[in-house]
């Protein structure tokens, strides 16, 4: 029986091209989801190692919330970026204790600074996708996996040492000079020294500086002045090699042991600290992996499903076949052996040449990123479990999708397999009845998740039920969100078969009445068997209908900006810094001088400021504006209070979503806590006397020794070392006694009044308040501009002035200028690149889809051929044959895309609703964007319709008939 | 009360000749001739192994007429009317339907002849599922997109006795009802020659008899030409004329012959005369 099955497989193999090719893209999908996920976490783990390579990290022991403040508001997206636990800073005076203790090698606290902007061979700034410019304060020993590969680290604040990626994409040579820009502004550099570390860097340029250029600015920019995040500590245990988990626990626990216990800090072993921050960053990219999976889980369908259809008609045209190995004694399990024989080599095949392919995908992603700038070296080779998985769900998928007609095959009896009767489908009315319950609690799941955004909004009860509304608080808008959109779509699918027969007469209106008896016969053939049409459209529905959601969410992302941008935005320009960073003064300075400007607002970022005392304070995104903010910039888009008259007059202008958190109100009184750098009197005096004792006894050291190699006789030696001595002292008076200068921070407090509370989206998570009442609590160091809005003078030539404006910032390199249009379309863009991938996705589950139309009709064709004999027969042309069939897969295509669309735009517009208070204010279906789908489903369907239509056509008319 | 004016499918002919939308070669050709093979030839299977299923037939069927061919398995029969009917090419000869050569016709002539000259009865009845049975008789009509001549519909309707059935799809249908809505469909376009391929075949002796009888009336009645195959001699003693053939040849020729008669010839050949 298997050779039988066996033989038949050979003879059908024409027929399996499609099946193969289904089960391939499948499994492709399958494995390269896997395998990409694997070479993520490689390459986080390979960046770990080399970039937290040290032995013992020491660190707080305190949790804290996370009040680090990054700039990206305004942004849609909901704030579940993976957080990183925090501790609090310690001081960085203990690296002395430390670097006391037994097996350490070195301890060092390592500074970086992000936001740099590196200055390439062609003088425009050193950008990639991958991402960002850091500056990390580097000397030897400072980072074990970093090489010098050539020149040496820099030593003052004009040199610099570069990581071979950086030099790479910048063009620049050990002894080049370029520039960089720091956050206060550019300076010249020489590049003295290129280092490479063990894996690549993703796309980061890295920037090694001189550690207390490092120091300088991290402090600058962290507002904290004398301690660190973390401290790290190499080991001597294992003579400059890595320290094994277990040396790194004794090592761990000896520093312990040693750290006072008022510094509030712990060792930990730089293992748990590497898993901990991989955990953390393989669960940020955790989000691909599904997404892959969804088109693959769209491919296998398809494929089980074309591997039914394709099973059904071999099984159908082998049926005598059957019924005479059934008549000669075959029993039922023999025979679909038979069967099942084929499709298990059928699915071994498709996994393993899906198995390749999944490997080939993953290779060209791993190239493209390359080429885009984010050289990846994780290992990309699909692992055994991988390729088990891929060909476990291939051959499963394909036996599955063989079994019905198998077993069609099996137990027919064989006078019924002989004169081949066609059964009449089963009724669709339990599927409908099952779907549309489906549909409503997925609606209801949508309902209640609406309210829940709304309960978080305004405050409105979900329900009457206290306890209920709790947990349903706990519960999120998520959950909700992801059941109910499961619920849906598979409620369609399930619901889809009892649409059939109204829709196709509904969407078979216009083709019956223009083309009265191909348009009719097309709508009717669909209606025969409602499962599988529903089936094929439903590839198509799953594809449409992600994309048509993200479409409705990317639209009104974009019109929600544009909305912002167009009702509130009323200076005419903007400028930002690219790094992402501050704006240097020098450049603010250069476009306020630049002619035709009116006025230039500054919205300055504070650091570290927290409301409320104590324990539970809570961090807030600070900015310190001018008075005429709302009048000159930004309408505001008030809740309560009068938001230009509190700005006035030094009060608090409190963003809704703070003020919720907070649970403040109008008139309430805050208390506001900031940071402000110092200098430390006390520290500074003490270092100097520490220094000039230093000197001192140097000198006193060095005159003593002379004194003693002169009485020795040694005249040479003496006066070389008296003029050591006066070196010495020449040395110590020609120190710059900045590096003396201690600082530190101070805290300030003041009492604050809520003046107003505004909802404009972008200042939502924010609290504003004016200059003079900023300085109070901030100064210089710890009050960053961010980001100016600039008034032209009234009568202004606009395009004039962004051009003259563009020329007075082009030498800080970092800042971008951009007018009104330009500002909107910074989202868009970012959005539509976003929906470029997504139409790479519809593109590919467009090609399943049209295998499925392919394959149904083929199989529709095969079981029709002695009909369309017929039609021939009694005089229907070849082109009415095309056209029939053309229609009938035009139907289903637009059928499949319409229910996608349907189910899309209502996910879309729930999720818009739900995220209203993240930015999406304004609900933009894409009309177009939708027309285009259906118009281009129609020609999906009219392109699948071709291959079947010319296989019934190549039948001749008399076989169709003769066919008995 | 002939439908067929013979006048009509001369000058309809002539005409789509004339406007050369139908290419095919027009004969000469009786008037009293509506089909006929010259020198027909159709050979099966490649050079070492061939199978002479039609050897140098000629014959002419005559307008008006119910023609029979009979004949044992093999002998031809259904190759014929294949290629009468222009379902299959000849490896040689000609065949002839009003006038038109149907044996050099490219597909779109032939769809085009389909439409116009012939008409098609199935012995596994072959009406299209989805469609009722009023709709599978005037399908021919709409597919050529030709106007509906309502009263012959209701004449043909009444004639076959489907008056109650018409809304009833085919799968609600007997076999004999199903037989008959296939034989209106056919006389629906008013063709000049119906092929029908054992009609009977798959119908008990009383469904038969009706459908047989209808065929014969519409014969007699409104002068159709119809050309039917048959095993069964019961069905060939409604024939006006009876054609028997025999390995690839005619080997009798009888007019408005009995029911004894024919089984006679088939004594003669030593056949067993029913399937």
């Amino acid at each position: 029986m298997i050779r039988i099955g066996l033989r038949d497989a050979r003879a059908h193999f024409g027929r399996f091209v499609m099946s193969i090719i289904a089960i391939a893209l499948g499994v492709s999908f399958v494995v390269g989801s896997f395998c990409f996920r694997e070479m993520m976490n490689n390459q986080v783990d390979q960046m770990m190692a080399s970039n937290s390579d040290a032995d013992v990290y020491v660190r707080g022991n305190k949790e804290q919330k996370d009040s680090s403040s990054s700039f990206s508001s305004s942004s849609s997206s909901d704030s579940t970026s993976a957080e990183s636990k925090s501790y609090n800073r310690i001081d960085i005076s203990l690296v002395d204790t430390i670097n006391g203790v037994k097996g350490v090698d070195t301890a060092e606290a390592v500074y970086e600074v992000n936001g740099l902007v590196l200055v390439g061979k062609d003088d425009n700034a050193v950008s990639t996708t991958g991402g960002m410019t850091v500056g990390m304060g580097l000397t030897k020993g400072t980072w074990r996996s970093a090489t010098l590969t050539q020149g040496r680290w820099a030593k003052a604040k004009d040199e610099i040492t570069l990581h071979t990626f950086a030099a790479q994409s910048a063009g620049l040579k050990v002894g080049d000079t370029t520039k960089i820009v720091y956050p206060d502004g550019p300076a010249d550099v020489r590049v003295v020294g290129i280092f490479s570390t063990a894996s690549s860097q993703a796309g980061a340029i890295i920037i090694g500086l001189n550690p207390q250029t490092a120091k300088e600015y991290f402090q600058q920019q962290s507002g904290q002045v004398g301690t660190a995040r973390y401290l790290t500590v190499y080991g001597s245990a294992a003579d400059g090699q890595p320290l094994t988990v277990a040396q790194q626990q004794t090592l761990a626990d000896s520093i312990n042991a040693a750290l006072p216990s008022d510094a509030h800090a712990v060792a930990v072993t730089g293992q748990s600290v590497r898993d901990d921050n991989a955990a953390s960053t393989k669960k940020a990219l955790g989000f691909i992996q599904p997404l892959i999976l969804i088109f693959a889980v769209i491919a296998l369908f398809v494929g089980s499903f074309i591997i039914t259809n394709t099973f059904s008609m071999i099984v159908r045209e082998s049926m005598r076949g059957y019924a005479l190995l059934r008549s000669i004694g075959a029993s039922p399990v023999q025979v679909f052996v038979t069967v099942a024989v084929q499709a298990i080599l059928l699915g071994l095949v498709g996994s393993g040449i899906g198995i390749g392919l999944g490997w080939i995908m993953v290779r060209g992603i791993v190239m493209l990123m390359d080429r885009l700038g984010t050289p990846m070296t994780g290992a990309v080779d699909p692992s055994v479990s991988d390729m088990l998985v891929g060909l476990i769900v291939g051959v499963l998928v394909t036996f599955i999708g063989a079994a019905l007609p198998a077993r069609r095959a099996a137990t027919a009896p064989p006078i019924q397999a002989m004169n081949e009767t066609v059964n009449p489908e089963k009724p669709v009315w339990p599927r409908g009845v099952i779907g549309t319950v489906m549909l409503i609690l997925g609606a209801l799941a949508w309902l209640l998740c609406w309210r829940i955004a709304l309960a978080d909004d305004t405050g409105v009860a979900v329900s009457p039920w206290n306890g209920f509304n709790d947990w349903l608080k706990s519960l999120g808008t998520g959950w909700p969100l992801g059941i109910g959109a499961g619920l849906v779509v598979i409620g369609v699918i399930v619901l889809a078969p009892a649409l059939v027969t109204p829709t196709s007469a509904v969407l078979g209106w216009i083709p019956a009445h223009v083309f009265t008896v191909t348009g009719r016969l097309a709508t009717r053939n669909l209606s025969r068997s409602k499962r599988r049409t529903a089936n094929t459209a439903a590839a198509l529905f799953v594809g449409v209908a992600i994309v048509s959601c993200l479409g409705v969410v990317a639209a009104s992302a974009k019109a929600s900006v544009a909305g912002i941008v167009d009702s509130g935005l009323k200076s005419d320009f903007s400028a930002m810094s690219v790094s992402n960073g501050q704006i240097p003064d020098e450049a603010i300075n250069a476009i306020r001088k630049t002619n035709g400007v009116d006025t230039v607002s500054q919205s300055r970022m504070l650091m570290g400021v927290t409301y409320g005392s104590g324990d539970d304070a809570a961090a807030a995104m600070t900015f310190a504006e001018q008075p005429s903010l709302f009048t000159k910039v930004f309408a505001p888009v008030t809740n309560s209070g009068d938001a230009n008259a509190a700005l006035r007059n030094g009060e608090l202008v409190v963003g809704l979503q703070v003020a919720k958190d907070n649970g403040w109100k109008v008139g309430d009184t805050v208390k506001v806590n900031g940071r402000q750098v110092v200098v430390d009197e006390e520290a500074t005096a003490k270092a100097q006397t520490d220094y000039q004792a230093q000197v001192k006894a140097k000198i006193d050291g060095l005159t003593a020794e002379a004194q003693q190699l002169l009485a020795s006789g040694d005249v040479s030696g003496a006066q070389s070392k008296s003029a050591e001595a006066q070196q010495a002292a020449e040395d110590a008076k020609n120190v710059d006694p900045t590096t003396l200068v201690k600082t530190k921070t101070e805290t300030t407090h003041v009492t604050m009044k809520v003046g107003a509370i505004i909802e404009n989206s972008i200042y939502r998570s924010m609290v504003l308040m004016n200059d003079d009442a900023a300085n109070k609590i901030a100064n210089q160091y710890t009050m960053f501009t961010i980001m100016l809005f600039i008034n032209a003078k009234h009568g202004t030539d606009i395009d004039a002035l962004k051009t003259r404006l563009i020329k007075a910032v082009k030498s800080y390199y970092v800042v971008n200028v951009q007018d009104r249009d330009e500002f909107k379309s910074t989202m868009s863009s970012m959005v539509d690149q976003i929906l470029l991938v997504l139409y790479a996705l519809l593109a590919l589950s467009i090609v399943i889809a049209i295998f499925g139309i392919v394959n149904t009709l083929a199989l529709s064709v095969s079981e029709r051929t002695k009909e369309i004999g017929l039609l021939r027969a009694i005089g229907t042309s070849r082109a009415q044959v095309r056209g029939m069939l053309g229609i009938e897969a035009a139907i289903i295509a637009v059928f499949g895309t319409m229910m996608g669309m349907v189910v899309g735009v209502a996910a879309g517009v729930v999720i818009r609703v739900v995220y209203q208070a993240n930015g999406l204010s304004v609900l933009s279906i894409p009309w177009n964007q939708l027309g285009v789908f259906l118009a281009l489903a129609i020609l999906i369907g009219l392109v699948a319709s071709v291959s079947p239509a010319s296989r019934a056509l190549k039948q001749p008319v008399l076989d169709a008939v003769a066919a008995e | 009360m002939a439908r067929h004016s013979k006048q009509n499918i001369r000058q309809h002919s002539e005409h789509s000749t004339n406007a050369g939308t139908n290419g095919a070669q027009q004969r000469n050709q009786p008037d009293h001739v509506v089909a006929e093979a010259i020198d027909l030839t159709k050979v099966y299977g490649d050079a070492d192994n061939q199978v002479v299923a039609l050897n140098h037939v000629n014959v002419e069927f005559e307008r008006g007429q119910m023609t029979a061919i009979m004949g044992p398995s093999g002998s031809g029969k259904s190759t014929l009317m294949h290629c009468m009917a222009g379902l299959d090419q000849p490896t040689s000869g000609q065949v002839i339907v009003e006038g038109l050569e149907v044996s050099a016709m490219n597909q779109r002539q032939l769809t085009k002849l389909r439409r116009e000259q012939i008409g098609f009865i199935f012995q596994s009845f072959n009406l299209v599922p989805t469609l009722s049975a009023e709709e599978n008789i005037l399908l021919p009509l709409q597919i050529a997109k030709k106007p509906i001549d309502r009263d012959w519909f209701r004449q043909i309707v009444k004639v076959v006795g489907l008056e109650q059935r018409l809304t009833h799809r085919p799968s609600q249908l007997s076999g004999g009802q199903q037989q008959r809505v296939a034989c209106a469909r056919a006389m629906m376009a008013r063709p000049s020659v119906i092929f029908a391929d054992e009609p009977t075949g798959n119908l008990d002796s009383h469904s038969s008899r009706e459908v047989l009888g209808f065929l014969k009336q519409s014969v007699h009645e409104y002068g159709q030409s119809i050309v039917m195959v048959t095993h069964d001699p019961r069905a060939a003693s409604y024939a006006d004329r009876v054609l028997v053939l025999a390995d690839g040849n005619i080997t009798q020729d009888l007019v408005h012959p009995t029911y004894d008669q024919i089984l006679e010839v088939f004594a003669d050949e030593g056949e067993e005369p029913s399937a």
